[in-house]
């Protein structure tokens, strides 16, 4: 960014550039191109003043305007990389004085596209940080109050310059021209006049022959040689290599860097080299922070990946960092200050410390950012993915390394997150793919080093400051995922910051579910109140509660908790848009178009194959979990089938599946369930389970046999439940005997079931003990009367619906509990809840203007009915993920509302059936 | 088998070295462990306070030798020496406290109080803490009526919230082992406000504490009169049932008890059997599943099994199997009465889902023989308890069912609904004269 200046503004160039520094937003690492580029900067500044002071008399005045005016914008351009709004604000009132100065010298009306490009520019940033709240709080108070003051003054003043702006923002290339032109002249002198040095000038001439392809066009082959001949040349007598040579060899290639014209391989080229005539470890150290950073830039593109091959040299430069640090622990590395230009002078023998620039946990963050890419890039059912997947361990061992290392340092935030990135290149495996990957850790690494080591004896001199490899190039791995999962884990809780620890504590749930221990993980669940707040994080962590949920869902049905099975996948499949809220694809809507700005957006987040959760196999657990609850529920309602819904989305595919006239064999997951479900309704229950079995997902259950069992008994059981549903009313007496052979059930079960239904009161019936009978009461209501309940039924509604009307008028909150009393009159949850309600209600009526909306909060979500199309139309539906958390809010509102912050909140299986 | 169930292990750790003497001694009664093991774990116990001389006879009774080990007699002689000094500097706020002339002038003004000792009688801030760490002596040293004395002068004087705060533990303590049962549950309510209370440390702390308060009670609770009403109030509190899930599941054990002993059903014992269910996975306690049998699974027979079992449990647990020697009798009064409720329990369930009874199989479900069983259940019929009749003919019960009135629901289901339009007309009218302002 801080180069466009001098960028010779080809639109293509821009955009490059612009997404290049949009990448390193992301992931944190701008801090290194803002020093590059504020390096950059003074060196540049304080060449072109010499140059000025020479040609001065030359230049016109209106070139001299201009000159102030583009340097104040790149002082503005700094301030915005370290967020300093103080300096920004005087800048900006600077632009402003000098913007009347260079209108009177250009005697136009029109204010200079530079300035309107500063202003777009400035605004963008602008809502940016507005955008982001939480930097917002970090910020120092004045600071903040600058900013607020910057939001006031540029409003005001971008008024003066609406069109210009609108004019800007949609074809930014034309203001890039324009700007060219007036540069142009400008541009060549101070070329030149920058680079004193004649070779590099010589270099950026043949830069521009070659034109805009810099990296791939065969022109840069050839001045990498001439390049590395030089370098030889200049480096060719090891005795007369100084650290200032070095030193001012390493300033010019940095100074390089960036700049339009430096082939990106050929840069990391040069530094490699120097790292190996370093004089000093300090000094190694710097350069190779710089390699590091570099090699980071080889990848231009946000969508595309880093080189693999630059990606592991990468890493054994990491390596390599870590072995100096290790070996003079006087080294520190920070990325806060500016460190003195001489530091790196000191030697090997210097006692005291050695600051350095340099952040260790962006670069490993970005590293496997890069990993994460590539992963996502190839296609998943080639050779080069499973190579590519044999790099974990690489990675897994330089994250281990940089944790150690900051442990010890002390800086234990940044271990945490490093933790963090151990910790989700782990969970996801189950326990035999981590002793697969053990294994390879084990035997691989071996070879893979000494391959390295001799591409590194092949390569040039020796180097000056020969770094023992001290930190280990082998992971260690303990016997278990658990134990791993355990160590890091405990690390993080202490030590990270919210977002490591939410994102920690979501994959320590998803682990744990993976191993069947459903209680842990359900309980690690409520009681971190994640899904509480989970909307309020950013995608990647709600994709991971998504995540985390659906293996909970599998995890509880592995278990034979159906409800609880049901309870957490159906919010996932609420939406059918179950590929994009795990990311595993991405999902075309036929109702809205999304644009390609969006869709590039979706495609980032998206998790490579070797994550995946199979969707088949989930969407299978889903169906039969909805079939299991709902087809007893439909028997049992059959008079209004719509009052109680569990599963909203089983009763869609139910309709449509029943509307045909056909129906064929099954084919796919829903048409086997469909057929199961046919058959469950006419208490078949041989016959469901036939179909469901069918199904070839259950194959990738561990422990198959053992589900399938579990399957066959809910099966059964659902089936009698159906069946006494459906039928109760023919019968007047059903012997227990009977009822046991039909759905093969021991009379034990048989008694336990029937016995619940007629505590329940699903079921007006009792035993007659000395027979084993179950005697059925007959309590259908007359004509007449079955008319009066509907009739005080309407009334209620009526009632409700003035209420309502009352509230949305005068905003009264807290009657939500109302309507759930008609909804399921017998629930007990739902009256306890109701209950609460009503005594908000009264409490809520006399003040209602005040607490309506935080009172109300938690009777909204229990209604739910009424709040969700409001949620989707209000633009709520680009992201949805966030309402995955409702299905458990459903349950919290009786106790979660009240207990304190230091206990669980929710119980899973609250309230849908008594 | 018996010590499967034996709480013992994971209630110490909550409690105080003090308060766990009362659990050894019972245990050393029930002869659960060999006695061995328990004079070991006594003077394991004794080692941190400062009650030596029974250390020592713990150590003549555990070895049968006279000789006593040379760090205990060190000890003793460390002890003796640090209780002069404590007792020497906390001697002046004593001496004025013992005086009862010099009491009366204290007023109920903290701020006045200090002010006017240390104008009048040279007592500063030093002497109130000397007082404080002699109380803690005494206690260490056995000696709780002293300690509670004490330390209920400290807490008047003090103005440290934190040390307050322990001196309020240490006093709950001294009473509990001095079985004051109603001081202790006074001491209790005033803990449990103070950690209830907004500005209590961290949450963790909070749970921690709550935990510890819970320990602690049932020692009250189950000997105070009116405690088993009071452990379903103080336990069955979101709060506190939050705290029991998370950290000490083994808890629910006496709430589950004090659930079934209480005459009175309680509203929220339906909420309380979903805890259960809850918590099944995490511990197992045989009045727990008991309570999941008749109410989760509606398993009779599993029920009246686990009922054996919770006999067991109940007489070997040192809370519930307190002893009461009636002349050459010791009854178990709890014992019998959860089993009476308990059958109650089976009963009431059973005879909600059936129309008809065989009166053997009843009897063989409650534990009874036919006779008794018979008279038991007249005895319900005639305190109308049960709506039921008995056939002695074919020795049957049969139900009466009792499904509410068509009409009476139409009545209910419209009886709110008067009283809600009359608010919202209300609320109207209130309303209204606000709008047209606007």
């Amino acid at each position: 960014m801080a180069s466009r200046f001098w960028t010779q503004g080809d639109s293509d160039t821009e955009e490059e550039e612009s997404d290049y520094d949009e990448q390193e937003d992301n992931v944190a690492v701008e801090t290194t191109t803002a020093t590059a580029a504020s390096r950059y900067y003074s060196g540049n500044a304080s060449d072109s003043d010499d140059s000025d002071g020479q040609k001065r008399v030359v230049r016109r005045v209106k070139d001299k305007r201009f000159d102030e005016l583009s340097a104040t914008v790149d002082q503005m351009k700094n301030a915005m990389k370290i967020n300093d709004w103080v300096s920004l604000q005087e800048s900006f009132e600077k632009i402003n004085k000098q913007l009347g100065k260079v209108m009177r010298v250009t005697e136009s009306d029109k204010p200079p596209n530079l300035y309107i490009k500063a202003l777009v520019m400035l605004e963008d940033f602008l809502n940016q940080a507005l955008a982001n709240k939480e930097a917002k709080k970090k910020m120092s108070s004045s600071n903040a109050k600058a900013l607020n003051s910057m939001k006031q003054k540029l409003k005001k003043n971008n008024k003066l310059y609406e069109d210009m702006i609108n004019q800007c923002r949609e074809k930014p290339e034309l203001f890039e021209e324009k700007v060219e032109e007036q540069e142009s002249e400008d541009d060549v002198e101070s070329d030149t006049s920058e680079y004193p040095d004649n070779l590099e000038s010589e270099e950026s001439d043949d830069e521009e022959e070659t034109g805009n392809d810099a990296e791939t066009g065969s022109g840069w082959e050839k001045m990498l040689s001439k390049k590395d001949k030089m370098m030889d040349k200049q480096f060719k007598d090891p005795s007369q290599i100084t650290w200032d040579t070095v030193n001012k060899k390493f300033k010019e290639i940095v100074a390089a860097r960036g700049k339009k014209g430096t082939g990106k391989m050929e840069l990391v080229e040069q530094l490699t080299f120097l790292t190996r005539v370093a004089k000093t470890p300090a000094q190694k150290l710097e350069i190779l922070f710089s390699v590091v950073s570099a090699q980071f830039d080889v990848n231009p593109s946000l969508s595309g990946h880093m080189p693999i091959n630059v990606w592991k040299q990468c890493v054994q430069n990491m390596l390599a960092i870590l072995d100096i640090l290790t070996q003079y622990s006087n080294i520190v590395v920070d990325d806060m200050v500016e460190p003195d230009e001489n530091e790196t002078q000191k030697g090997a023998d210097f006692s005291g410390t050695i600051r350095i620039w340099g952040n260790l946990v962006a670069f490993l963050e970005k590293v496997d950012v890069e990993y994460f890419k590539s992963l996502q890039v190839i296609d998943p059912h080639t050779r080069e993915y499973v190579e590519r997947l044999k790099d974990e361990p690489l990675f897994l061992v330089l994250a281990q390394n940089v944790q150690e290392y900051l442990e010890k340092v002390g800086d234990t935030k940044g271990a945490s997150k490093v933790a963090l990135k151990r910790v989700e290149l782990v969970y996801y495996k189950p326990q035999e793919v981590y002793d697969a990957m053990k294994k390879l850790a084990e035997l691989d690494s071996g070879d893979a080093e000494s391959g390295e080591e001799k591409v590194q004896e092949i390569r040039g001199p020796t180097a000056f400051v020969a770094t023992p490899e001290l930190v280990p190039r082998k992971p260690t791995f303990p016997e278990n995922s658990r134990a791993l999962i355990d160590i890091l884990v405990s690390l993080i809780y202490k030590y990270g910051d919210e977002r490591t620890k939410a994102r920690a504590m979501l994959c320590d749930i998803y682990h744990h579910a993976i191993f069947d221990e459903f209680s842990t993980s359900r309980d690690l669940l409520l009681m971190s109140h994640l899904q509480d707040n989970v909307q309020h994080m950013d995608i990647s962590t709600q994709i991971l509660f998504n995540r985390a949920m659906s293996q909970l869902g599998l995890c509880a049905f592995r278990a034979g908790l159906v409800l609880e099975a049901h309870s957490c996948l159906s919010e996932l499949y609420s939406a059918g848009r179950v590929k994009e809220l795990l990311a595993q694809g991405v999902s075309q809507s036929r109702y809205h178009e999304k644009t390609p700005e969006q869709e590039r957006l979706e495609r980032r987040r998206q998790m490579p194959y070797h994550m995946h959760i199979n969707l088949e196999f989930l969407e299978a657990v889903h169906l039969a979990c909805a079939m299991l609850l709902e087809v007893p529920n439909m028997a049992a309602n059959v008079h209004d089938a719509k009052r109680k819904v569990i599963s909203k989305n089983f009763r869609r595919l139910l309709e449509m599946s029943e509307r045909q006239t056909f129906t064929g064999p099954p084919e796919n997951v829903r048409d086997h369930v469909m057929a199961a479900t046919r058959a469950l309704r006419h208490g078949d229950f041989d016959k469901a389970f036939t179909v469901i079995k069918s199904l070839d997902v259950w194959r990738l259950l561990r422990n198959k046999d053992s589900v399938l069992e579990m399957l066959k008994a809910k099966i059964k059981e659902e089936a009698l439940r159906t069946y006494l549903f459906t039928y109760s009313s023919a019968y007047d007496s059903l012997s227990l005997d009977h009822l046991s052979k039909m759905f093969d059930l021991s009379d034990a079960e048989t008694r336990s079931i029937v016995s619940k239904m007629m505590i329940n009161e699903e079921l007006h019936a009792s035993w007659d003990q000395p027979t084993g009978c179950i005697v059925f009461h007959d309590v259908e209501h007359t004509r007449l009367q079955a008319l009066a309940f509907h009739l005080t039924e309407k009334v209620t509604v009526l009632a409700e619906t003035n209420e309502r009307a009352m509230e949305a008028r005068f905003g009264g909150g807290g009657m939500e509990g109302l309507p759930l009393r008609r909804k399921d009159g017998q629930d007990y949850a739902g009256a306890a809840a109701s209950g609460g309600g009503g005594g908000r209600w009264q409490e809520f009526s006399f003040n209602q203007n005040r607490q309506g909306s935080s009172g109300g909060r938690g009777g909204y979500t229990i209604s739910g009915r009424a709040s969700a199309p409001g949620l989707a139309s209000s633009g709520f539906s680009r992201d949805r993920q966030a309402r995955l958390g409702r299905a458990y809010h459903t349950g919290s509102g009786a106790r979660g509302g009240q207990s304190d912050g230091s206990a669980r909140m929710v119980n899973l299986n609250r309230g849908v059936r008594t | 088998m018996a010590s499967k169930y034996d709480l013992t292990p994971r209630i110490a750790p909550n409690l105080d070295r003090h308060l766990v003497f009362p659990l050894l001694e019972f245990l050393q009664e029930r002869g659960l462990y060999p006695e061995e093991d328990i004079l070991k774990a006594k003077i394991e116990l004794l080692n941190h306070t400062n009650m030596v001389d029974y250390a020592m006879d713990i150590h003549k009774s555990l070895y049968h030798s006279d000789d006593v080990p040379q760090d205990m007699i060190d000890r003793r002689a460390e002890v003796v020496g640090r209780l002069k000094a404590l007792e020497d500097g906390a001697a002046p706020l004593i001496g004025f406290l013992q005086n009862p002339n010099a009491v009366q002038e204290l007023r109920a003004d903290k701020q006045y109080n200090l002010q006017m000792l240390n104008d009048r009688y040279q007592i500063g801030p030093e002497q109130i803490d000397a007082l404080y760490d002699y109380a803690k002596f005494q206690f260490e040293c056995g000696n709780y009526s002293g300690a509670a004395d004490y330390l209920y002068q400290y807490r008047a004087l003090c103005t440290n919230s934190d040390k307050s705060l322990s001196a309020l533990w240490g006093k709950l303590a001294a009473e509990v082992l001095m079985q004051n049962w109603d001081i202790a549950l006074e001491e209790l309510n005033r803990l449990k406000e103070i950690i209830d209370s907004k500005n209590f440390s961290s949450p963790l702390n909070q749970v921690q504490s709550r935990i510890w308060l819970m320990h602690w009670s049932l020692f009250i609770f189950f000997n105070h009169d009116n405690g088993r009403t009071q452990i379903i109030d103080l336990f069955n509190q979101d709060k506190y049932l939050n705290a029991i899930q998370t950290n000490a599941p083994h808890l629910l054990r006496y709430l589950a008890t004090a659930f079934i002993v209480n005459k009175r059903r309680r509203p929220q014992f339906k909420e309380f059997i979903k805890v259960i269910q809850q918590e099944q996975y995490s511990h197992e306690d045989p009045i727990t599943e008991f309570l999941a049998c008749i109410y989760v699974n509606y398993d009779f027979d599993g029920a009246q099994k686990k009922m054996k079992e919770c006999e067991e449990v109940i007489l070997n647990d040192p809370f519930l199997g307190k002893r009461i020697e009636e002349g050459n009798f010791t009854t178990v009064p709890l014992r019998d009465e959860f089993l009476e409720n308990a059958r109650l329990f089976i009963f009431e369930t059973y005879c909600c889902i059936h129309q008809r009874i065989d009166m053997g199989v009843l009897a063989d479900k409650l534990n009874l023989n036919y006779e008794e069983a018979e008279r038991w259940i007249v005895n319900l019929i005639r305190t109308s308890k049960l709506e039921a009749k008995i056939d002695s003919k074919l020795g049957t019960i049969i139900m009466e069912p009792s499904y509410t009135n068509v009409y009476e629901q139409l009545i209910d289901h419209t009886k709110a609904l008067s009283t809600r339009t009359y608010k919202i007309v209300h609320q109207l009218l209130e309303n209204a004269p606000g709008q047209t302002a606007r």
